[in-house]
């Protein structure tokens, strides 16, 4: 019997299916949104907190600037964050997973504890801070974001390379005089990948959250539209509860995109360790 | 593992914990020191004037010459460091730039609100999870696996201030149930404050709940169905234990070691969760005071909220480990060298 393939198999996980649809339509907001919409800037004719409608389907801002074109270009900025953070993640988390737990000893040890450390302190605070004393701006925000988020991934490449470091096929790429940066980025780093992948997912989920958080809190760059400045705008000029829509559809955007990450990274972590009885 | 081994380990066990308690307390001095170590370089080391976090142009000359000599802007950097160390010892942490008070007295009243609902949230969301966690292992199935990993997924994905936002607009708005925010009705009656505390800390505790319980249940499940597993738990039920027996009595003691290791990693987030609680419901602890503080540009409050909030979560972390370390016998026995 032949066995399947990771395609094959992720296409049988309907919460899988689901998340990939909706990043599938997340992406098509993000990128090619923007090139139909109009971007939205200074006043505008329209009736200021006017409620959506067939003219604007999501209503208007305090500015009368139509919300559904600011959920768009939100799009694009919440994108370009949480790929812009898994970047910045990625090239810390993996390389000290990889030299942490192939190397071992006191030097594993050590990369191990810095994980620890960076795993203990609360860093929204700290995110706080660091944004605040740069200045608003959304390469700062996204960068801050990518720095705080490798220790998880860190600690997940560092445990499958533990495991695979024992195995046959290593030990002989060792012998064989490979040189050992080849045998983990190419040998190791390609079987960790499943598990690295499912926590990349979780890091695009959680950058999108924590700039919404951190937009919310006063700290969004004021020239790029993104979901948790729509807020901030909203809850600064007190209109958050009487223009119930300019907190529930960036909010809603913002979830779609965190659930539908979540769900791929569900998918592909059930199609990599399958439940059997 | 055989009688030998054990009776030959016990005498040793109150020194291997008492190494085991040492060891852990140095390690969370270690990581408040790389916590602040953190910060002070941050600071100091962003582009453009470092003395910009600490002095504002509203400050008068003699406020100016006074924080120069307290933080030592104009020496080298570990000379400044060494202040920087010292003056944390101190609980000094500079002057508010709004306030115009030290962080010091700012903060630590706030403090108080912000573990208050840290803490009750915590309870309530163990009090509700780990039931939930083992019943759910009990009623395995795929109906139930998939009930839980959508809930999950569902649970870790809520953006808090839509959360909190919609709780008011039902409870305090549309029902009158609950008080809009704040944590006291100004003037109240001293015999009626407690209970009047309790009123407006029903909604952000319910948020803080929502937002962390998934997490609970899950670890409490996963491992509830490991333990399940282990020849011990069949020992029991062989021996005639009731069923209620072997989950309450056996299996939930090893089954709780992860949940409380989890909840122990979970506290960062918590923090996190209660900083944006607390901007909604203008509940008066840290969160609120760092949002204030951001839109003044605060500085030095932010910088004092994030060293007294790292220390708080440092300080919980530890005293988690102590759990694991009283429910996992093999912590006791070994200093925490599994085998």
């Amino acid at each position: 019997m032949r066995e399947r393939s990771f395609v094959q198999s992720f296409a049988q996980h309907s919460l899988g299916r689901i998340g990939l649809a909706g990043i599938v339509v997340m992406l098509l907001f993000g990128i090619v949104g923007p090139l139909l919409v109009p971007y939205p800037s200074g006043y505008n004719d329209a009736t200021p907190l006017a409620l959506p409608s067939a003219q604007n389907w999501l209503g208007t801002d305090a500015l009368g600037l139509n919300l559904f074109d600011q959920i768009v270009w939100g799009a694009r900025t919440s994108l370009f964050i949480s790929v812009t953070a898994v970047l910045v993640a990625s090239g810390i988390g993996i390389p000290l997973g990889l030299v942490s737990g192939f190397l071992g000893g006191r030097m594993g040890g050590l990369i191990d504890s810095v994980i620890e450390i960076a795993m203990t302190i609360p860093t929204l605070p700290l995110m706080i801070l660091i944004s605040a004393i740069a200045g608003p701006s959304v390469s700062t925000v996204a960068v801050v974001i990518g720095v705080f988020s490798w220790p998880t991934l860190a600690r997940i490449v560092r445990n499958s390379t533990l495991k695979l470091a024992s195995l046959p096929y290593i030990e002989a790429a060792v012998i064989l005089g490979i040189p050992r940066r080849t045998i983990m980025f190419k040998h190791i780093l390609i079987n960790a990948a499943g598990p690295a992948l499912v926590d990349l997912t979780i890091i695009m989920a959680t950058a999108v959250l924590t700039e919404a958080g951190l937009s919310y809190l006063g700290l969004g760059d004021p020239n790029a539209w993104s979901w948790g400045g729509i807020l901030q705008t909203a809850f600064k000029g007190g209109q958050h509860f009487h223009a119930w829509w300019l907190i529930v559809f960036p909010s809603l955007a913002i979830m779609f995109f965190v659930i539908s990450f979540n769900l791929l990274g569900l998918g592909i972590n059930e199609t990599l360790n399958p439940k059997r009885e | 593992m055989s009688g030998a081994t054990c009776t030959g380990q016990r005498p040793k066990a109150p020194s291997t914990m008492f190494q085991f308690i040492t060891l852990r307390i140095l390690k969370g001095a270690l990581t408040f020191l790389a916590a602040i170590t953190v910060t002070f370089l941050i600071v100091r080391l962003m582009p453009g004037d470092p003395t910009t976090a600490f002095i504002s142009d509203s400050m008068s000359p003699q406020d100016v010459a006074a924080l120069n000599t307290l933080l030592g802007l104009d020496r080298s950097l570990f000379e400044q460091y060494v202040l920087f160390i010292r003056n944390l010892a101190h609980l000094e942490m500079g002057q508010s730039f709004f306030f115009k008070e030290p962080v010091g007295a700012i903060i630590v009243p706030r403090l108080g609100w912000t573990l208050l609902l840290i803490g009750t949230s915590l309870f309530i969301t163990l009090l509700i999870g780990i039931p939930l966690g083992v019943y759910t292992a009990r009623h395995k199935g795929q109906w139930v696996d998939q009930t839980v990993s959508t809930l999950i997924v569902l649970g870790i994905s809520i953006f808090i201030p839509l959360l909190a936002f919609l709780l008011v607009y039902l409870f305090s708005l549309t029902l009158g149930w609950t008080p809009v925010g704040g944590a006291m009705t100004p003037g109240i009656d001293d015999s009626e404050k407690l209970a009047d505390i309790a009123r407006h800390m029903i909604l952000p505790t319910i948020t803080l709940v929502i937002v962390n319980l998934a997490q609970i249940v899950l670890y409490t499940r996963t491992s509830m169905l490991d333990v399940l597993k282990e020849d011990y738990i069949r020992t029991a039920r062989a021996k005639g234990v009731s069923d209620q027996g072997v989950t309450w009595g056996h299996a939930l003691r090893n089954a709780m070691i992860p949940t409380v290791t989890v909840t122990g990693l979970m506290l960062g987030k918590l923090v996190a969760g209660a900083v944006l609680t607390e901007t909604v419901f203008s509940w008066p602890g840290l969160g609120s005071m760092i949002y204030e503080a951001v839109q003044k540009q605060d500085f030095p409050l932010l910088q004092g909220a994030f060293i007294v909030l790292a220390f708080s979560v440092i300080l919980m972390t530890l005293v988690t480990d102590l759990v694991v370390a009283w429910l996992d016998p093999r912590i006791k026995l070994h200093g925490g060298t599994t085998q």
